[in-house]
């Protein structure tokens, strides 16, 4: 089993059940006040990691933004997004909103994955280069590669020939493979469908499709695609739906008015389908039941029951000419192939994946509303206008064995007292004071002794690093005087005293926290109530600590904040207390089962 | 530093001094790595890169023609067994030994074309096909027969090349050999 | 520890890169260090797979001379602040362009870090790039800025990885995206300082 590198994660309060609560009567714009009864709320309570529905609130601090104006830590979980732009992630070309209900949300340019590998497909020229003299040539002599063209993959040497298909020109791949079936027979687009059926009807003419004798083309329904079969039994119906309301003047009862073949009912479900206004309210007329689709022109297509061919070709292809699931997920849908409504089998049948298209997002408080988070919308910059991230606010812990117990081991010795180090980093350009709870004991089956020694403390403010600097002479004391109060052995092999910090620099404390792991053998005997005597379940040798930070520092009350609460005191001075308090879980490593 | 066109720092070079057998055409570089007491044996116009490792501890090494044996990548490697065979590797030609890659010896073939990608693994006695394609990271097993053609990829996934373009690859090999020629130095004389 | 060997594993230069002695540099002329780049013992970087054939603008130029270099044929450019771990390896990435096979630069960013035992064959690298250990960037990648590749991924040829990614998996995949709140965990001042000939310990 791999070491546990110890972790902390830290809960966004969104789904604290109790804040929750707490926040939706009061004010969103008091938070000092929301702040101070959510603690009130808490006392007594612990939170437990290992609670299911702790799975969804931890969040290591990178992944937490801050909102500036409620003063509180948000989540991936609880932001709302708004989508800044669409852009490929292969060409990284930007698409337009506009572009994006009428194409998809796949790019339409030259970008393709693997079918078989997901790796990314090439466009090279099929011809072979006339190569001898070629290379004696100087290079402005060589003739362009020409066509045809065929997709690769460099990864897997999958080729768009294996399913038939080769391309007149190295771009717009996108546009040719929309008229291409595999095999290279030749598929109408929609827009061309849509011409054709209009010939057809001129042809007839009268504007209504035909409906006694049908023009067919193909003959068999046998290469109607799901697309084309679509758009021809939305056209069928649309014809009925108008021979109807045309036809429906009498009244007829509303009986029987519920079968798939009413036009009432029909023309619920294609509005449903098509999203158009086909429902015509005012036309509540009645006619009995209509004609269903005759021939592959109306969207008729005789369910092909016979799999003798691919059993044929299974038994000639082999389970290498079969599709796994997980290709067939990559799948585009409605890819336009004939069996199984597009769904392929053989790996004859695959098509190119478009890629899939990336978004840029901003992010929003969800209390306030405020953008906490926005990218710049330029594809190729990495700038952000607005990033207000936990980090920059929230001092970060980080998690070590202590030195001087000799070689940190990879597992935790049950009932074998243990010293973490926790520094703790503060973020801001003010003193903050920390104080933090934890359980004298871990919840869950397996409950070690947890004892933060020195649970209250200040850290310095973030100063410029060139005032450290200057400073130095004078950090280097404190350190020393420090060193001094909190130990008398030498640095390094200094033994943990309660209530006296460890180490303090610039910015930043190191306190201790003793941990004495409890034995991971589930309980045989139960005392009273019933106890899980159950095996170690996943991870449940992780020792985790649930601990309770809070922090508080003072403001400069700017005129700004016009909805924050001043200090409880009520004095109107220059400075300002904000406090803000959370949960997190640091991790600290895995207990030997031994 | 900037006089110096290189910094190669030396190799101890353990064990004896293999008898070789080189084409005039092959370019080997002065830093690629010869040892064992079988035979070696590189045909025409092949190309071993710097800190490239030819083995023979465990057999006779025969490398093709027009076959590049890239950097770092050891061919011969005596596995755990340490066993030695009359054949220890042969690889066929136009084959490609990727970065980092290593085949064991002990009987082990390498057919004509295939390439053996960066960090792949072909284990003793494996009997690698014509034309195949091993992705990088792959690891084929000792003892392994794989028929012509096949690309394994995706930890072990395989599929057949269906491309058909053997002809254009070996073109494209020959190009690189010949850009290669120019590039490394080469020095056959300091392994005779 | 307890005596300094006479000759650091380091060679520091003007410009502030430590490069170990161990490192295996071949065709130096041909690799361009930004200064601050800290290369580790068994790094191998191919500089000498120069660009063979001169680049597009310059055709005309009809260097008749044997061996008359373009004025430009760096092989390998590496930005400010990068970190080439234990055993990686560089290599320009190469192809066949107009019927003539050449090898193409590589250029990197500022504060990339590759892991140790990676091979590097991509075309292009920007900043603020993390690849971790045993990985493969397959010739001609691109990999934008704030991109994480994590342990053994298998970056396939001419694959574009864009910014905010995290990519693991054979063949690669995007499989997250860097937090907002990630983007610190990139600078590689600190790790620059951790070695060399007088290295300084990692601050807590």
């Amino acid at each position: 089993m791999a070491p546990l590198t110890p972790y902390t994660f830290i809960q966004c309060p969104c789904s604290d059940p109790s804040t929750l609560a707490s926040s939706r009567p009061a004010d969103a714009s008091s938070p000092t006040s929301i702040s101070g009864q959510e603690r009130d709320d808490d006392d007594g309570r612990t939170f437990d990691p290992r609670a299911p529905r702790s799975n969804y609130s931890l969040y290591p601090l990178e992944y937490l933004l801050y909102c500036e104006d409620c003063h509180q830590i948000r989540c991936p979980r609880c932001v709302s997004e708004e989508i800044v732009t669409y852009y490929c992630p292969n060409c990284l070309f930007e698409v337009p909103s506009s572009n994006l209900k009428s194409e998809g949300n796949r790019c339409t340019r030259s970008c393709f994955q693997c079918p078989i590998c997901i790796g990314p497909l090439g466009v090279t020229s099929l011809e072979k280069p006339a190569d001898a003299n070629l290379l004696a040539a100087p290079d402005n002599a060589a003739s362009p590669p020409s066509g045809p063209y065929i997709l690769i993959c460099s990864y897997c040497n999958w080729s768009s020939t294996e399913i038939g298909i080769q391309f007149d020109k190295p771009n717009s791949i996108h546009a040719q493979l929309a008229k291409m079936r595999n095999g290279g027979v030749t598929r109408l687009t929609a827009k061309e469908r849509k011409e054709k059926r209009r010939e057809a009807a001129a042809q007839s003419g009268t504007g209504v499709p035909p409906t006694a004798a049908p023009t067919t083309t193909g003959g068999d329904g046998q290469d109607l695609d799901v697309e084309a079969q679509f758009a021809n039994l939305k056209h069928f119906y649309q014809g009925q739906l108008a021979d109807a309301n045309a036809a429906g003047a009498s009244s007829l009862s509303s009986l029987g008015d519920l079968g798939f073949a009413s036009p009432n009912s029909l023309s619920r479900i294609m509005s449903i389908y098509t999203g158009g206004s086909l429902h015509d309210k005012k036309a509540k007329t009645r006619v009995g039941t209509m004609r269903e689709a005759l021939d592959s022109d109306e969207g008729f297509k005789l369910a092909d029951l016979d799999e003798s061919g691919a059993i044929e070709k299974l038994h000639e292809e082999g389970y290498d000419g079969t599709v796994s699931s997980e290709q067939l997920s990559n799948q585009p849908p409605n890819v336009g192939e004939v069996q199984l409504h597009g769904r392929s089998r053989f790996a004859s049948e695959l098509r190119p994946i478009p890629y899939l298209l990336r978004t840029k997002r901003s992010k929003r408080c969800p209390i306030c509303r405020h953008i906490i988070s926005k990218p710049e919308a330029k594809v190729q910059t990495t700038r952000f206008r607005i990033r207000l991230v936990a980090g920059s606010y929230i001092p970060s812990i980080a998690i070590r064995p202590l030195p001087g117990g000799g070689p940190p081991p990879d597992t935790l010795q049950p009932l074998r007292p243990a010293q973490f180090l926790l520094t703790f980093k503060n973020p801001i350009f003010e003193t903050v004071k920390v104080t933090l709870a934890s359980p004298a004991t871990t919840p869950g089956r397996f409950a070690s002794k947890v004892t933060v020694l020195c649970p209250q403390f200040e850290i310095d403010a973030n100063t410029d690093v060139w005032d450290e600097a200057l400073n130095k002479d004078g950090d280097k004391e404190r350190r020393r005087r420090k060193g001094e109060d909190s130990g008398s052995g030498p640095a390094g092999g200094g033994q943990a005293e309660a209530g006296k910090i460890w180490e303090r620099g610039r910015n930043w404390v190191s306190i201790v926290v003793e941990v004495v792991p409890a034995s991971l053998r589930p309980p045989t005997i139960s005392f009273g109530k019933k106890e899980d005597t159950g095996p170690l379940r996943e991870d449940e040798d992780v020792l985790e600590i649930p601990m309770f930070v809070r922090v508080e520092w003072e403001v400069d009350a700017g005129g700004d904040e016009v909805g924050s609460v001043p200090s409880k005191d009520k004095d109107k001075e220059a400075k300002e207390k904000r406090e803000l308090a959370y949960w997190c879980v640091l991790g600290l490593g895995r207990v030997s089962q031994g | 530093m900037s006089k110096r066109h290189s910094i190669v720092p030396p190799i101890s070079q353990a064990g004896p001094k293999p008898p070789v057998q080189f084409s005039s055409s092959i370019t080997i570089a002065d830093s690629a790595v010869l040892t064992g007491s079988n035979p070696i044996v590189i045909h025409s116009e092949s190309v071993v890169h710097p800190r490239a490792r030819l083995e023979s501890l465990g057999g006779r090494i025969t490398i093709g023609r027009r076959c590049v044996v890239h950097e770092r990548s050891t061919v011969g490697a005596v596995g755990t067994e340490g066993r030695v065979t009359e054949n220890g590797v042969t690889l066929g030609d136009y084959v490609t030994v990727e970065v980092a890659a290593s085949i064991e010896a002990g009987d082990t073939v390498i057919g004509d074309g295939t390439t053996v990608g960066v960090g792949a693994k072909v284990g003793r006695g494996a009997v690698v096909g014509k034309h195949c394609t091993l992705t990088p990271h792959t690891v084929v097993a000792a003892g392994e027969v794989i028929p012509d053609f096949t690309v394994i990829y995706s930890n072990g996934m395989r599929r057949m090349d269906k491309r058909g373009v053997v002809e254009l690859k070996n073109k494209g090999q020959a190009r690189q050999i010949e850009v290669l020629r120019r590039m490394i130095p080469s020095n056959p004389s300091k392994f005779q | 520890m307890s005596r300094r060997p006479p000759r650091g594993e380091y060679i520091e230069t003007d410009t502030g890169n430590k490069v170990a002695r161990k490192a295996t540099l071949v065709g130096t002329q041909n690799i361009m260090l930004g200064g601050k780049t800290v290369i580790q013992p068994e790094v191998m970087i191919r500089g000498d797979l120069a660009r063979s054939v001169p680049s597009s603008s310059s055709t005309a130029s009809s260097s008749g001379a044997a061996g008359g270099a373009p004025p430009n044929n760096t092989a390998v450019a590496i930005g400010r602040y990068c970190f080439l771990s234990r055993g990686c390896c560089l290599r320009p990435p190469g192809r066949l362009y107009k019927g003539a096979f050449t090898y193409m630069p590589l250029r990197m960013g500022d504060h990339v870090y590759i892991g140790p035992g990676t091979v590097v064959q991509a075309a292009s690298i920007g900043s603020h790039v993390h690849i971790g250990q045993r990985v493969v960037v397959g010739e001609f990648a691109i990999i934008k800025d704030y991109v994480r590749i994590l342990d053994e991924t298998v970056v396939p040829p001419n694959m574009v990885i864009p910014s905010f990614s995290i990519v693991a998996g054979q063949p690669a995949r995007v499989v997250g995206e860097v937090p907002e709140g990630g983007h610190e965990a990139f600078e590689l001042r600190e790790l620059y300082k951790t070695v060399g000939n007088n290295p300084q310990p990692a601050p807590s």
